[in-house]
């Protein structure tokens, strides 16, 4: 079953024409991903990588019946065509873009919420269900298909992370990239949510860094009762206060955000900590015995 | 990015909030010059981004204008917490009845802005909240359905503020949503705002932090307001803001000798912690964000190369987006373009890896797939003599 996403699942690529877009594109499509259309405004009527291109999400929708989008849209219009997609009824919009303005990032998010459409993002490398399918940018050479679910905001961090574990013979179901932040529209605890009910997935690891509270969410939602394993570890340990570590959410601020303070919450809530990817398929096996 | 006072003012104005009679001074003897048109008592106040700028000494009080050469020589050139000052605004200094507080922030738990009031002043609103929880008010604002001046009307009403102060402190509540919404604020906020001793309100300072990912929105603006002349061509903050200009989205220099570049924010803080652990120490740290060309791995390899006592430069790349092959067409130009006995250790995985590692390796330059590997290389090449 996997989460989000997987074999099957009918994908739509919004700015399927763009340089990164068609790049990407022709990999997922190598992948496995099953991508019935894709969208440029302006590009209607081509095929682009043996794929139909409409002018509209509305146009697409209604010939090829999408279930999810990926929009490689950059910044500044990401959020106008999130909301194309939202507002023709997918049910997972994944925003790669990293730079949308944080005012657009808010009106994208409400909207979503009231539509009941989630959205993984912005900032994000996507989500990837190893050996089913990948709605993103991920280089899933290092990812292979087991029964561990990982929750990353970074994408850089969730690669290295699933490189650890294919190494030691450790597949994983679905990896989701929250994205850089400082807001999220899905976080770890709605994957945490979703892994619960996988039958696919016997653990889950969170990797989270400074800054921002979703870590602390996640630990709240863990000590009320989670059924399966989760490790944990968070990055950003060594990092100076009042600087912003590459991505716009992780700073630590008046002392709010520390590295430390979410790995108390999350130790206190039952997880076990990792202080480095290495160290997380040991913790893996121990718990699975 | 955070504006300079002076700038945020200049905002504050073309909005309709009330600031002091003041103006810009690079050398003390345009502070004196200032003083023919402003009439003392003068305040002098540091142009300087780092926060706890009254505490470092860098707002000073001036009586009359014999003292104003002192104390402008004074404060220019002060350094406030490793920034050197390098321009002064120097206003009236008014008669001040009360202090309060304006603001309008990100919720970022909530996704929303919201305005932030307090009947007390002069204080870092943190420490308000903390100390006098009831003397903050909060309004949170829908997205999407935007702001109402009666929220405005409401903060002042919760904050204690009665009939005609209720209008003066909503219009500038008004004023300073229209800058948040404008210009794609992060922050805009007055702290102190003055309540004069003729019941007149005035913004005595203002801080205004746009959003980074809006800087595309923004060029007006930024190439309309005032600017300092740019810094000297050395030291850190020409380091700084020339790493920005070279396109590197983070740059951080710290007190160690191990320079680190990354590709990935979490996986940079990562390469940071492990470093870190085997007690190794940082000097400069730069990552490079999505979307990097060889061109930028070129110039960020020049920026963490330049900077004095790196003993070794660490690069950890492991790219989804970012493609190996042009990575290592960046690093193979860098050093084909200026060669350095510093030692480079680089780790190489992701798209384009066999491609990438093909490139380096035809240049006799070696690399790691594993990441711990290359973090125990970088720290015992650090520490040989």
């Amino acid at each position: 079953m996997a989460i989000l996403v997987d074999k099957g699942t009918r994908v739509l690529v919004q700015g399927i024409t763009g340089k990164i877009g068609s790049f990407q594109t022709r990999i997922m499509i190598d992948y496995g991903t099953n991508v019935v259309a894709g969208v440029t405004p302006g590009k209607g009527a081509q095929t682009y990588n043996g794929v139909p291109v409409f002018d509209s999400v509305r146009q697409a929708a209604d010939a090829t019946k999408p279930e999810v989008s990926i929009c490689f849209v950059p910044g500044p219009f990401a959020s106008d065509a999130a909301m194309e997609a939202i507002d023709a009824g997918l049910r997972l919009v994944v925003v790669l873009a990293e730079a949308v303005p944080i005012s657009d990032t808010a009106k994208m998010l409400a909207h979503a919420s009231e539509h009941n459409t989630a959205v993984i993002g912005p900032d994000t490398s996507g989500v990837i269900s190893p050996g089913r399918s990948k709605l993103g940018v991920q280089p899933h050479q290092l990812f292979t298909e087991g029964r561990v679910g990982i929750i990353s905001r970074s994408g850089a961090l969730s690669y290295e992370t699933a490189k650890t574990l294919t190494e030691n013979g450790i597949g994983q179901s679905t990896v989701v990239g929250l994205g850089g932040g400082p807001m999220w529209g899905f976080t770890h605890r709605k994957a945490l949510q979703m892994f619960r009910e996988d039958r696919d997935t016997d653990a889950v690891v969170l990797l989270g860094e400074i800054g921002g509270h979703i870590e602390e969410e996640a630990a709240v939602y863990i000590k009320s009762g989670y059924a399966k394993p989760v490790v944990a570890l968070v990055v950003g340990r060594s990092a100076p206060p009042g600087q912003k570590m590459g991505h716009a959410g992780a700073i630590i601020q008046q002392g709010r955000g520390s590295a430390q303070g979410k790995i108390t919450a999350l130790r206190d809530a039952g997880a076990l900590i990792a202080k480095s990817p290495e160290e997380i398929p040991a913790l893996i096996r121990k718990e699975l015995k | 990015m955070q504006l300079f006072e002076f700038q945020a003012k200049q905002i504050l104005k073309e909005n309709g909030i009330p600031i002091p009679k003041g103006r810009l001074a690079l050398t003390a003897e345009k502070a004196i010059q200032i003083s023919r048109d402003i009439h003392p008592p003068l305040v002098v106040k540091a142009q300087v981004l780092t926060g706890g700028r009254g505490l470092a000494g860098g707002v000073k009080f001036c009586a009359n204008p014999n003292e104003l050469t002192n104390v402008a020589s004074q404060v220019l050139g002060m350094n406030v917490k490793g920034e050197k000052t390098r321009a002064l605004l120097i206003e009236e200094k008014l008669d001040v009845a009360r202090e309060i507080y304006a603001a309008i922030t990100w919720d970022y738990p909530n996704n929303c802005p919201t305005l932030i009031g307090s009947s007390r002043g002069g204080v870092d609103i943190e420490t308000v909240a903390n100390e006098h929880p009831r003397d903050v008010a909060r309004k949170r604002i829908d997205p999407c359905d935007g702001f109402s001046a009666y929220q405005a009307r409401e903060l002042a009403t919760d904050i204690g503020l009665k009939g005609p102060e209720v209008v003066q402190y909503s219009t500038i509540v008004s004023g300073l949503w229209s800058i948040f919404e404008k210009h794609d604020a992060e922050l805009v906020e007055i702290n102190p705002l003055a309540v004069l001793r003729d019941g007149s309100f005035v913004a005595l300072d203002a801080k205004l932090s746009l959003d980074d990912k809006s800087a595309s929105r923004q060029s007006n603006l930024l190439n309309r307001i005032e600017q300092l002349p740019s810094c000297p061509r050395e030291g850190l903050e020409f380091r700084r803001s020339d790493a920005k200009t070279l396109g590197i989205p983070t740059y951080i220099e710290m007190e160690g000798d191990i320079g680190v570049i990354a590709d990935g924010a979490g996986s940079g803080m990562l390469t940071l912690d492990l470093v870190t652990d085997l007690g190794g120490k940082i000097r400069v740290y730069c990552e490079m964000g999505g979307e990097i060309t060889p061109e930028l791995m070129e110039n960020t390899m020049l920026a963490a190369l330049r900077v004095d006592n790196v003993r070794v430069l660490l690069i950890n790349l492991i790219g989804g987006l970012n493609r190996m092959d042009e990575m290592a067409q960046g690093i193979t130009n860098y050093l084909a373009k200026r060669p350095t006995k510093t030692p480079i250790v680089v780790r190489m995985s992701g798209t384009k890896q066999n491609e990438g590692r093909a490139i380096l390796s035809a240049k006799g330059i070696g690399f790691f797939d594993n990441l711990y590997e290359a973090v125990k290389r970088s720290a015992s090449l650090s520490r040989d003599d």
